[in-house]
């Protein structure tokens, strides 16, 4: 062991000599090889096997600090060569040991705010997690004393830290949700903050979830989307619908165009929030332009205004052209079923389908003509389709017709036939000889 | 005598709508047959490579168009330098149909804002895969698809 | 009559071409040899119609058969456009395509009932015994037709069935795989096996299905028409073949053209989806209905048995049974003895009961899939 340490003692008091002059100073940006690794202290809190020391070494086996040369020592000080804990935890060569929330943010940041050090590993690695995480609730929290908030460890983990990259990591796309509700689930946590603890649960219900959990969808948002990483805060009213415009473009820009962007400003509505909701956001259906239970237009539209005649406008068009697309569809289905060969007119039917999404989709522009425009295009389509149907079924009835045709002679020459036969028969008994 | 002209007039009567019946029969069978061995006007049969309806000409540079291809739609698009290509127009995110965007000579999917190159490699947004590439062939004012 | 000579050519010369024609092709001695055939008429005549039947269907598949390759293309890439090419745009094409399609099966129907028929009325004792093993041997061959022809569509159903079928005499040791791999023309099914299963289908069976048919229809001139034990000794009427059994066997083949017409209108055959050969087998794979005794049969055998790899021991079942099939009337001693032979009756009861139950049970969706 002395040995061991002996041979590596060099090139690590080389290095660390800075680590080792100052207290609780910047650790050194260019690490030994990774061989060193943190031999000291990760033998000892090994070989120690309790539950409050040992867990951390075991971890850090894998963590992408330790792969790229860092130590125990480059975040907690100390002596990483020495045998005894007291030289090794001293002080005066810069043990700090366990970090407080509170100056964990600026620990990190020694390293990943320091644009020449972070080149050293990653060039394209953002180094603005700091400020950003000053502008978030957490941040400004943490400054206030609260230290019940989550730091840089608390998603990243501390001692096992994998890139976000990986699918094993806390913020890996698919686990940033649980890994926020592990604090903002609790509702105990919640309530002291003034927060709702069912985020998550809305979450789940909605189809960002299901689109990134059930279909691998990774563009698909999660909490930091809309709320961002480091800044994490809830987008402020007037923002929203720009938030959901970065993937929702088409939305957003018909709703700006809409006169609904200058009615929300002023009655300080969430934008997409309002009628969407901001967590627990599920399929729109037709019926949020009705005035039944799902309707959303009728929150605020009282009856026989004429938002209240826009919405239903927009919804007759868009119900009348989906009802005449499934009236197509049913009849391309039975001219299938029946045997004909109905590709090209299902494909021509498709653009109906395309229609009618984006009839859905010009509803954000709150102009009822701009649906009706879009809902007689898809409406044409479907009653060509509905035209080319009954053409096949006119084939299929030609088909037919013609069979009973066929049928018709051929039944006519078994009458013959069988006729036929009995004459021959009759000829032959005894009757008249042959 | 009078019965057996009768038996005469009626086997003959029988004989004749026998074979009038069975000719008739069989001019049923023949008929779709002889008119089946004629050719159709549309010759080739093969969904794998697709003559189009649309003339070469038809398409300007820096333009395009959604033409159907074995059921699915295809983006048919000329480059500013004249080049004919076919990619397939189902946006590989969540399957709405591509168009070209002649001011930017790039294919855009109006859905969630994806973006893909005239090769047809996803550059922005969350289309996670390369639309499928078609071979154009040109024959004069013909235009022919085939997969690739 | 006729003698060489000049006497002859005199009288040839005063021939109308009608008449020169049937003394050249010796119409004559045939429309002799036909006028004499008779047929028995006892209580079991009906079944005599069924060899006529078959032969009828055979040649309806021949005829739409060579119609279909008009326009039917043998490869991977253009097999399932040709068919639907045929269905949707050539005239009447859905016609001839589907009367193919219910053809082929009405076709193996129709053979195992003559089968059957023959069997049950000790048609193969002696002198019949080579038409019977002829007999037997084109019903393997209509099989071949079937299961080659099954393919030719390139859809998936056809697909993933020629793969489960093709893998079934990889299982013989030590020739097997080299088997399976002349009938796929390579180690999967690939398109060079929709090209092998084409030439086999086209040209291959035909040629030895003709010469065999050939064999098999000369025998049965030959022998006459056998009768049932119980009728043999008595003096049975008679009824002349032609016109009168022709006439009647006309009328089945009326009726069958008939009901393949109807059949193409009201059920036409499916053309489903192309081919993906890296696509995963979708459920409920299964050959057609007179492979799927067979094939219901492998699946209950257990993976092994006594060392012996389960597959194997069934299919060496199988070619136990096509042998004895093929061996019937040099088994049954009884029968070619001119007795009657009621455990050979009761083997083949129980060998049909068993194999409808097998086909019943195919048929079934698989345990907690419910039926679309």
């Amino acid at each position: 062991m002395t040995r061991r340490l002996a041979v590596f003692a060099v090139p690590f008091a080389v290095l660390f000599s800075g680590a080792l002059a100052a207290p609780a100073g910047p650790p050194t940006p260019t690490p030994p090889s990774k061989a060193v690794a943190s031999i000291g202290c990760v033998d000892c809190h090994l070989a120690l096997d309790d539950a409050r020391v040992s867990p951390p070494a075991k971890l850090f086996a894998a963590d992408i600090h330790a792969r790229s040369g860092f130590t125990c020592a480059s975040c907690h000080g100390g002596d990483p060569r020495a045998e005894d804990q007291d030289v090794a935890h001293d002080p005066k060569k810069g043990f700090r040991g366990k970090p407080s929330p509170k100056d964990i943010p600026a620990l990190c940041a020694s390293c990943h705010s320091d644009a020449a050090a972070m080149k050293h590993f990653n060039p394209s690695e953002r180094v603005d997690q700091l400020a950003e995480y000053r502008t978030s609730g957490h941040g400004k929290a943490l400054l206030r004393g609260d230290e019940s908030v989550a730091t840089c460890i608390s998603c990243h983990g501390a001692h096992g830290i994998l890139p976000v990259k990986d699918v094993r990591s806390p913020v890996y796309p698919t686990r940033v949700a649980e890994t926020c509700n592990r604090c903002h689930g609790d509702a105990t946590l919640m309530a002291a903050h003034k927060l709702p603890s069912d985020v998550y649960a809305k979450y789940q219900k909605s189809v960002h979830f299901e689109a990134l959990m059930k279909k691998g969808d990774l563009s698909s948002p999660t909490c930091n989307s809309c709320h961002g990483n480091h800044g994490a805060a809830p987008p402020q009213v007037g923002s929203v619908a720009n938030v959901c415009g970065t993937c929702h473009t088409v939305f957003a820009e018909q709703f700006k165009a809409s006169p609904h962007w200058e009615a929300f400003a002023e009655l300080g509505l969430p934008g997409c929030v309002t009628c969407h909701e901001n967590h627990a956001i599920v399929a729109p259906t037709d019926a949020y332009l009705s005035t039944g239970k799902d309707g959303k237009c009728v929150d605020c539209h009282e009856a026989g205004t004429e938002g209240a005649r826009s919405a239903a406008a927009m919804r007759e068009d868009i119900l009348t052209l989906e009802k005449q697309i499934l009236a197509a569809k049913g009849a391309l289905q039975r001219e299938a079923e029946a045997g004909m060969l109905v590709a090209r007119a299902q494909f021509d039917l498709s653009r109906a389908d395309e229609a009618l999404t984006k009839a859905r989709a010009d509803v954000h522009l709150f102009q009822p003509y701009a649906v009706q425009q879009t809902a007689a295009g898809g409406l044409t389509i479907a009653r060509t389709a509905q035209a080319q149907a009954a053409l096949i079924r006119h084939e299929r009835d030609f088909r037919r017709k013609g069979l009973v045709v066929a049928l018709l002679l051929i039944g006519i020459s078994i009458a013959a036939l069988v006729a036929k036969i009995r004459d021959l028969d009759r000829r032959k008994s005894p009757r008249s000889g042959s | 005598m009078d019965t057996a002209d009768q038996e005469h007039s009626r086997r003959r009567w029988l004989t004749y709508l026998l074979g009038t019946s069975l000719g008739a029969s069989l001019v049923s069978f023949l008929y779709p047959i002889l008119r089946y061995v004629v050719p159709p006007v549309s010759s080739e049969p093969s969904l794998s490579e697709i003559e189009l309806d649309v003339k070469a000409s038809d398409i300007l540079p820096n333009s395009g168009r959604i033409v159907p291809f074995a059921g699915k739609p295809v983006i048919l698009f000329r480059t500013a330098a004249g080049e004919l290509k076919a990619l397939s127009a189902t946006c590989t995110h969540l399957a709405c149909t591509v168009q070209f965007r002649g001011d930017r000579s790039d294919i855009w999917c109006a859905c969630h804002n994806g973006v893909y190159d005239a090769n047809g490699t996803n550059i922005s947004g969350p289309p996670p895969r390369p639309l499928t590439k078609l071979d154009v062939a040109v024959r004069g004012e013909k235009i022919v698809i085939r997969r690739a | 009559m006729s003698s060489d000579g000049p006497e002859r050519r005199a009288a040839a010369a005063r021939l109308s071409p009608a008449a020169w024609l049937r003394d050249r092709i010796g119409w004559d001695g045939i429309a002799h040899l036909a006028a004499k055939k008779e047929v028995p008429v006892h209580r079991y005549t009906l079944l005599y119609y069924l060899g006529g039947m078959a032969l009828f269907l055979f040649l309806v598949q021949v005829a739409t058969g060579i119609l279909l390759l008009l326009y039917y293309r043998p490869s991977a890439a253009e097999a399932f456009e040709s068919v639907q090419y045929i269905m949707a745009e050539v005239p009447f094409g859905w016609l001839i395509r589907s009367i193919h399609s219910w053809g082929a099966n009405l076709f193996v129907g129709v053979v195992i009932l003559h089968m059957a028929s023959v069997f049950f009325l000790k048609a193969y004792r002696a002198p019949r015994e080579m038409t019977w093993i002829s007999g037997v041997l084109l019903l393997f061959l209509a099989l071949g037709f079937g299961f080659s022809g099954y393919l030719l569509p390139w859809n998936t159903l056809a697909f993933f069935a020629t793969k489960v079928g093709t893998d079934v005499p990889a299982q013989i040791p030590g020739i097997g795989l080299l088997l399976s791999r002349i009938l796929r023309g390579g180690s999967d099914v690939t398109g060079a096996t929709v090209s092998r299963f084409y030439g086999i289908h086209v040209a291959i069976l035909p040629a030895i299905t003709t010469l065999l048919l050939g064999v098999h229809l000369v025998l049965v001139q030959q022998k006459g028409m056998s009768v049932p034990l119980s009728v043999e000794g008595t003096k049975p009427r008679t009824m002349k073949f032609v016109p009168d059994f022709l006439l009647r066997d006309m009328v089945g083949w009326l009726i069958a053209v008939g009901l393949l017409a109807g059949l193409a209108a009201f059920l036409p055959w499916e053309l489903g989806q192309k081919a993906e050969p890296f696509a995963p087998a979708p459920a409920g794979i299964r050959p057609e209905w007179y492979f799927l005794s067979m094939f219901q049969f492998l699946k209950y055998l257990p993976a092994e048995i006594a060392g012996i790899p389960g597959e194997l021991l069934g299919i060496l079942f199988f070619g136990a049974l096509a042998a004895i099939l093929v061996l019937v009337p040099v088994l049954d001693r009884g029968a070619s003895r001119g007795q009657p032979s009621p455990w050979w009756n009761r083997l083949a009861l129980v060998a049909l009961a068993g194999a409808l139950v097998l086909t019943f049970l195919a048929l079934l969706p698989p345990p907690g899939q419910v039926k679309p």
